[in-house]
């Protein structure tokens, strides 16, 4: 016998989420359609429809939001002259956790990849540059990911805003906090030399 | 720094295999097919994290196995370190005292070797590729960040010739975004370059001592480190390596490729002032490569502090006699040495006295003989 058709639907609809393969399907379908309280499977359904319909990127920054513009850019109380740019959403929210950044942001969406078939006019940068325009930034803070594609995406842009004259600065990297050198591998070691400051 | 034990389970045709040696110098014999070369291969690879022989790590398990493991202790001064590589289906694991290594590049280099095989020939004789598979292994052997250099370029190399050939499909350029690659691609060509030009400089001296001796001082070796940048090397700093990229813009635009950089770069060998690939004898080429492998004994020594495992897969038989007594010299007593041969009748006889024997026979060790050990002369 197989399951009804309802069940099996919502099955193949689980099975469609990143990590879960059909048993975690069949035990999730079977847990909704058994156990679940009416209320709570109708509050689910809710969700799923409102994060695809209610939710889109800001045009401002292309940070995900269900307001417009989202809630960093409508926040007054932020530094309006300095702004990080990140590759995510995820990025952002990772930034944002630390709770210590009080700048503004903006997102990429990608870094330049053409084996990936992601080019310098795939990214989210045309409403990058005409922020420039119109506020009064002065810093930018390159906070792509340290990867290849993420190095040439931050050094594509600050040479894009040489003319600008705003500050472009990248985000340091090298050995992790509270780490000693003993641990650190030869190449973290490296870039830990290769980026050191002077002493104010 | 010796080898003390090495143990294959599921490894090409060997089902479990445990050894332990205490000499300085060991030979394998055994018929061909029989399993000698997969020893030294297995030692190999837990130096390198690579075969010598394939580079699809899969062909490594043994038929109808699901994965293959290779082990080793050794003795590294007063160190005993225990090294272990893993190669299923998901990869390839590797640790050092059971603590798996994440980064490869933290992993090589805990021991070194050189292997001479009888493909060390195409070194000299064949296309510029095998000599950059030269370079590259045995600077990568003693400097994890040449590999990690090595690493980036590819992967900036591949951006950049995607890019050139999007170019040609979308008609347009964006040159900024070309400068970036460039520059990116620049930075890496120059470090790797440094080092390769250095590397190639100390091999000099050292090839040069030994291939003088093994030819009676009736010759001189010389290498010379050929740039597809410039034929002036003093002249090639980063801005250089730049300008030059920025030349050739047209051409690589045109052929949706990089023309130039360190992955087109070559070194030849000079003997006596002549080119030794195209206007050498037999004899010159076989000593030329001799001399070049047998001067990175010195060199790893020196770099590292520690001697090389030596590997010697199928050549000492085929080497004459004053080739086999200068081998011994710069293996003297202090490098661990194993070879592989079908038949010790064309081994020195001082050589056989002093050595461990294996015999292989279908991936088992049927036999041993111990020799005169060099520890307790
Ligand atoms: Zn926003």
């Amino acid at each position: 016998m197989n399951y009804p058709e309802s069940v099996s639907k919502l099955i193949e609809s689980l099975s469609k989420l990143p990590g879960v393969g059909p048993k975690t399907a069949e035990r999730l379908a079977l847990h909704i359609a058994t156990k679940m309280k009416e209320e709570d499977a109708l509050n689910f359904a809710k969700s799923l429809l409102n994060v695809k319909r209610e939710l889109m990127k800001c045009p401002i920054c292309g940070n995900l939001t269900d307001k417009n513009p989202c809630s960093v850019c409508r926040d007054n109380t932020r530094d309006r002259s300095i702004i990080a740019v990140v590759e995510e959403v995820r990025d952002l929210i990772a930034m944002e956790k630390m709770k210590e950044y009080r700048g503004m942001y903006h997102v990429l969406n990608g870094a330049i990849s053409p084996i990936n078939g992601i080019g310098p006019q795939d990214i989210n940068l045309p409403t990058l540059l005409e922020r420039l325009k119109n506020e009064e930034v002065k810093e930018i803070i390159m906070a792509t990911n340290t990867t290849i594609e993420g190095e040439s995406t931050a050094m594509y842009i600050a040479k894009l805003l040489e003319k600008t004259g705003i500050k472009v600065t990248r985000i340091a990297r090298g050995l992790p906090v509270g780490g000693g050198l003993e641990y650190a591998d030869e190449v973290t070691l490296l870039k830990a030399i290769e980026g050191r400051r002077e002493f104010k | 720094m010796d080898i003390k034990s090495l143990s294959l389970l599921n490894f090409r045709n060997y089902s479990h295999l445990d050894i332990k040696f205490s000499n300085k110098l060991n030979i394998f014999i055994g018929n061909n097919a029989q399993g000698k070369t997969t020893l030294l291969e297995s030692i190999y690879l837990l130096a390198i994290s690579k075969s010598h022989k394939t580079s699809k790590d899969k062909d490594l398990i043994k038929f109808n196995e699901s994965y293959s493991k290779v082990c080793t202790v050794l003795k590294k001064s007063d160190l005993e370190l225990k090294l272990e590589i893993i190669i299923s289906n998901q990869g390839k694991k590797v640790s050092i005292n059971n603590v798996e290594k994440k980064k490869i590049s933290e992993y090589i280099g805990t021991f070194n070797v050189v292997m001479f095989a009888p493909e060390d020939l195409d070194i000299v004789k064949r296309d510029p590729i095998n000599r950059r598979k030269f370079l590259d292994i045995e600077i990568g052997q003693t400097s994890s960040i040449y590999i990690h250099n090595l690493n980036q370029y590819n992967k900036i190399l591949k951006q950049r010739n995607e890019y050139l050939k999007s170019t040609q499909i979308n008609k347009t350029i964006d040159f900024p975004y070309l400068d970036i690659l460039t520059e990116q691609l620049a930075i890496y060509a120059e470090k790797i370059l440094n080092k390769r030009i250095e590397f190639i400089k100390k091999l000099n001296v050292y090839a040069n001592k030994i291939h003088e001796h093994i030819s009676n001082y009736h010759e001189k070796l010389y290498l010379e480190y050929i740039s597809s940048f410039s034929r002036d090397l003093s002249k090639l700093n980063l801005n250089q390596i730049i300008e030059v990229y920025k030349k050739n813009y047209n051409t690589d635009l045109l052929k949706g490729s990089t023309q130039m950089g360190i992955h087109r770069d070559d070194f030849r060998l000079f003997v006596n002032d002549i080119d030794v690939s195209i206007f050498g004898s037999q004899g010159q080429q076989r000593t030329t490569a001799l001399a070049i492998k047998l001067s990175l004994i010195d060199f790893i020594k020196d770099e590292t502090n520690f001697y090389p495992i030596v590997l010697l897969d199928d050549v000492l038989s085929e080497l004459d006699d004053l080739r086999q007594s200068q081998l011994l010299d710069c293996i003297q007593e202090k490098v661990q040495t194993f070879v592989t041969t079908t038949n010790i009748s064309g081994i020195k006889k001082e050589i056989i006295d002093k050595s461990d024997i294996f015999f292989i026979e279908n991936g088992n060790i049927i036999n041993k003989k111990e020799g005169g050990n060099f520890d307790k002369q």
